[in-house]
C-alpha cells in the first residue's frame, strides 16, 4: 500500500513537473559538456540573452491560455523600441522614453484586442495584420534607417542592479507578475475558463470581451518593454529588429507545456521552456557545433522535450481514468 | 480682327501646350527599383539614396518596390513592372538565381535592367553597378595579414549562406588571410544573419569559451558592432582587433574612438548615383549595355574623419 501511494506521489510529481526535470538533465549534461558552463558570467548571460523573448513568451503564455494568439509581438517590439529611442534622443528623458516604449505596445495591443472581440477576427489573422502594419510603420518613421548614438538609453539593457544585469531583472518582474496574474487574481482564473471552454466561461457570467481585451492590453505592455530592452541591449534603434521573434516566444511557451487549445499553462513553465531553449543556444556555441548541425539537433532536442513532457502528462491522465475507475469496476464485481 | 488676334493667340498657346505636353511626355522614363527588403537597413540606404538622386533628372521618376526578403514577391515585382510599361527596372535581388529567368524574361520582353548589389552575371542585354564582394573582404583581409599577432584566436561571423555577398566575403578572407597564415585559429565561427543582437549572444558565448580573442572577422559592420558592445566594457578585450565590410554611420563612429579596426565602405549613396546615371544613359541611348561597380575604400582611423561626412549629410550621425 505504501509502496503504491509512493509510487503514484512520483508518477504525479513526474508528470507535473516534467519539464523542470528535462531542464534538470540539461543543466547536468551541459556541466559536463563544458567546465564554463556553470560559471555565473555564463548563467547570467545566458538570463540576458533570453530576457527579451522570456518577456515576450510570457506574453504569449497568458494570450494562449486564453485561446489566443500575438503574432505581431516581433514588430510591435520594433515599433515601441525605435519610438522610445527616438522620443529619448529628442527629450534626454529616460522616464518618458520608457513610458512611451509601453504606451505604443499598449496601443498596439488594444488594437489588436478590439479587431479580435468587437469584429471577431480570428487572432492569429488580426495580429498577422498588426505584424505588418506596426513593422511599416516602424520603417516608415525611421525611413529604414538605425538610430544611433543613443547615449544613456543602453541603461535599460546594459545596466545592472547589483550583479544583475536589468533586462533580467525585468524578466524576473514580469515572471512574477504572470505568476501572480494566472494565479491568484479572478482576472486569471476567468482566463484558464475562456480558454479552455468559452461558451461554458460565458454561460457562467465570465466577460469574455473583457478578458480578452485584457489578456491583450497586458501583453502589450510585456512588448513595449521588450522593445525598449532589445534597443538598449544591442545600442541601437533598429525598425528591423525583433524579426522571428514571435516564433521563439511561442516556442519558450510551448515548450513550457502551455497548451495551443488553451487553459493550460504556467509562468513558471514558460521560464523553464525559455531556459531549456537559451542552455541549448548556448552549450552548441560553447562546444563550437556547426551553424548548421546546430539547427538540426535544436528542432530536435526540442521534439523530444515537448514529446517528453506530453508523454509523461498523458501517462497522469491515464492513471487517474483507471485510478477513478477502479472502485466503480470494484462495486460491479460485488455486485 | 480683335477677335482672329484672340483665336490666334489662343490657338498658339494650346499649340505651345500640346508641343510641351507632347515633349514632356516623351521624356518622362519610368523606373521601377526592386529593393529586396526596406527592412534591411543597406536596402533602404540604398532605395533613400536612388529617391534622391532621381531629382537631379528631371526626366525621369522612381517608383520603390519591396520585396520583404522574398523571392516569390520579388519575382512578381519583376514580372508587374514589365506588365505596367516600366521603362526600366533597376533589380536589387534577394536570391541571383531566383530573380535570374524573371530578369531575362524582362531583357526579352524589351524592358532595359539593371542588377545591383549583387548583379547578376551573364544575362545578355541587362546592365548592372555593384561593389564587388570579393574585394570589399580582401582590403580588409590584407591589412589583417599585417595587424593580427602569430597564434592567434579570432572568431568568424559570416552572413546568410547562399547570400552573394556572404559567400564572396567569406571566400576572400579565405583566400587572402586564413590560406596564408596557418598559425592563427578560428575557435568559433557562425552565421549570425547581419544581425547584431544574433552576433551578441555567439560573442557572449565565445568570450566564456575562450581566455583569448585577438580578433572578429565579420561579414559585415552590423555583426561586428555586436561583437564590441559585448566586450566593450572588458580591459581583456581592449587590444582586440575588429573588421566589417560597409561602412555603416556605427561602424565609422567605432573606428573613430579606436574600437574597431577597419571597413570596407560599400557607399550606398555612390551605389544610387551610379544607378541613376547608368539608368539615364541607357534610357537615352547613350549606351547599349554596362558592367560597371564603384569603388570600395579602406576606411581606418587615419581616413575616417572624412567618410563620417557622409553619413552626416544623410542625418545617421549629427
Amino acid at each position: 500500500m505504501n509502496n503504491l501511494m509512493t509510487r503514484e506521489k512520483w508518477q504525479t510529481i513526474k508528470s507535473r513537473y516534467s519539464i523542470y526535470l528535462v531542464l534538470i538533465v540539461m543543466i547536468i549534461v551541459c556541466n559536463l559538456l563544458n567546465e564554463n558552463f556553470l560559471s555565473p558570467r555564463n548563467l547570467s548571460n545566458i538570463s540576458a540573452q533570453i530576457s527579451v523573448t522570456t518577456i515576450l513568451a510570457f506574453g504569449e503564455t497568458i494570450l494562449i491560455i486564453g485561446g489566443l494568439l500575438d503574432l505581431s509581438c516581433g514588430s510591435v517590439l520594433a515599433l515601441a523600441g525605435v519610438l522610445s529611442v527616438y522620443v529619448f534622443k529628442e527629450t534626454g528623458s529616460l522616464s518618458l522614453a520608457f513610458a512611451v516604449g509601453l504606451i505604443v505596445g499598449v496601443l498596439c495591443n488594444f488594437v489588436n484586442g478590439i479587431l479580435v472581440r468587437r469584429f471577431n477576427i480570428p487572432a492569429f489573422i488580426a495580429t498577422l495584420a498588426m505584424m505588418t502594419v506596426a513593422r511599416g510603420i516602424a520603417l516608415l518613421f525611421t525611413k529604414g534607417q538605425n538610430i544611433y548614438q543613443i547615449g544613456d538609453y543602453v541603461w535599460f539593457g546594459q545596466g545592472k542592479i547589483g550583479f544583475v544585469p536589468l533586462p533580467v531583472f525585468f524578466m524576473i518582474i514580469v515572471g512574477i507578475v504572470t505568476w501572480y496574474i494566472l494565479g491568484h487574481t479572478s482576472f486569471g482564473r476567468s482566463l484558464y475558463a475562456v480558454g479552455g471552454n468559452e461558451e461554458a466561461a460565458r454561460a457562467s457570467g465570465i466577460n469574455v470581451g473583457r478578458i480578452k481585451i485584457g489578456a491583450y492590453l497586458i501583453n502589450g505592455a510585456f512588448v513595449g518593454l521588450a522593445g525598449i530592452l532589445l534597443m538598449a541591449r544591442t545600442n541601437v534603434g533598429a525598425p528591423n529588429a525583433g524579426q522571428g521573434y514571435e516564433f521563439e516566444a511561442l516556442t519558450a511557451a510551448i515548450i513550457g507545456g502551455t497548451s495551443f487549445s488553451g487553459g493550460l499553462g504556467t509562468a513558471g513553465g514558460t521560464l523553464a521552456g525559455a531556459f531549456i531553449v537559451g542552455f541549448l543556444n548556448n552549450i552548441m556555441n560553447l562546444t563550437g557545433v556547426d551553424s548548421y548541425l546546430q539547427q538540426v539537433i535544436k528542432g530536435g532536442i526540442i521534439a523530444l522535450a515537448v514529446g517528453y513532457d506530453m508523454w509523461a502528462k498523458v501517462n497522469r491522465t491515464r492513471k487517474t481514468l483507471g485510478a477513478a475507475k477502479l472502485p466503480n469496476e470494484r462495486k460491479e464485481a460485488k455486485a | 480682327m480683335k477677335f482672329m488676334k484672340s483665336i490666334r493667340t489662343v490657338t498658339a498657346v494650346a499649340a505651345l501646350c500640346l508641343a510641351a505636353t507632347t515633349v514632356a511626355q516623351a521624356e518622362n522614363y519610368k523606373i521601377a527599383f526592386i529593393a529586396r527588403a526596406q527592412a534591411d537597413s543597406f536596402a533602404a540606404w540604398l532605395a533613400n539614396g536612388i529617391m534622391d538622386e532621381v531629382k537631379k533628372y528631371p526626366d525621369m521618376t522612381v517608383d520603390v518596390m519591396d520585396a520583404q526578403a522574398d523571392d516569390a514577391k520579388e519575382n512578381a515585382f519583376i514580372e508587374n513592372a514589365v506588365a505596367n510599361k516600366y521603362d526600366l527596372i533597376i533589380v536589387q535581388p534577394n536570391n541571383g538565381e531566383a530573380q535570374r529567368p524573371y530578369v531575362e524574361q524582362a531583357v526579352k520582353d524589351g524592358v532595359k535592367v539593371i542588377t545591383t548589389n549583387a548583379r547578376i552575371k551573364d544575362i545578355p542585354g541587362s546592365s548592372s553597378v555593384d561593389a564587388d564582394p570579393y574585394e570589399q573582404a580582401a582590403v580588409n583581409a590584407r591589412l589583417a595579414l599585417e595587424q593580427i599577432p602569430q597564434g592567434a584566436n579570432v572568431v568568424v561571423l559570416n552572413g546568410p549562406s547562399g547570400n552573394m555577398h556572404a559567400d564572396m566575403r567569406r571566400d576572400a578572407w579565405q583566400k587572402e588571410f586564413f590560406d596564408k597564415r596557418s598559425d592563427v585559429k578560428i575557435v568559433g565561427e557562425q552565421i549570425a544573419h547581419w544581425n547584431k543582437e544574433e552576433a551578441m549572444r555567439f560573442m557572449e558565448d565565445w568570450v566564456q569559451a575562450n581566455d583569448k580573442i585577438d580578433a572578429v572577422v565579420s561579414m559585415n559592420d552590423n555583426m561586428a558592432a555586436g561583437a564590441l558592445e559585448v566586450v566593450k566594457d572588458d580591459p581583456k578585450f581592449d587590444k582586440m582587433l575588429a573588421y566589417g565590410v560597409d561602412g555603416t554611420a556605427e561602424a565609422m563612429l567605432l573606428i573613430q574612438e579606436g574600437r574597431m579596426t577597419s571597413t570596407a565602405l560599400q557607399n550606398a549613396y555612390d551605389l544610387a548615383a551610379k544607378n541613376i546615371s547608368v539608368a539615364h544613359d541607357l534610357l537615352t541611348g547613350k549606351i547599349e549595355q554596362i558592367d560597371t561597380d564603384i569603388d570600395c575604400p579602406l576606411v581606418t582611423k587615419d581616413n575616417v574623419a572624412e567618410f563620417i561626412e557622409i553619413h552626416k549629410k544623410s542625418g545617421a550621425i549629427k
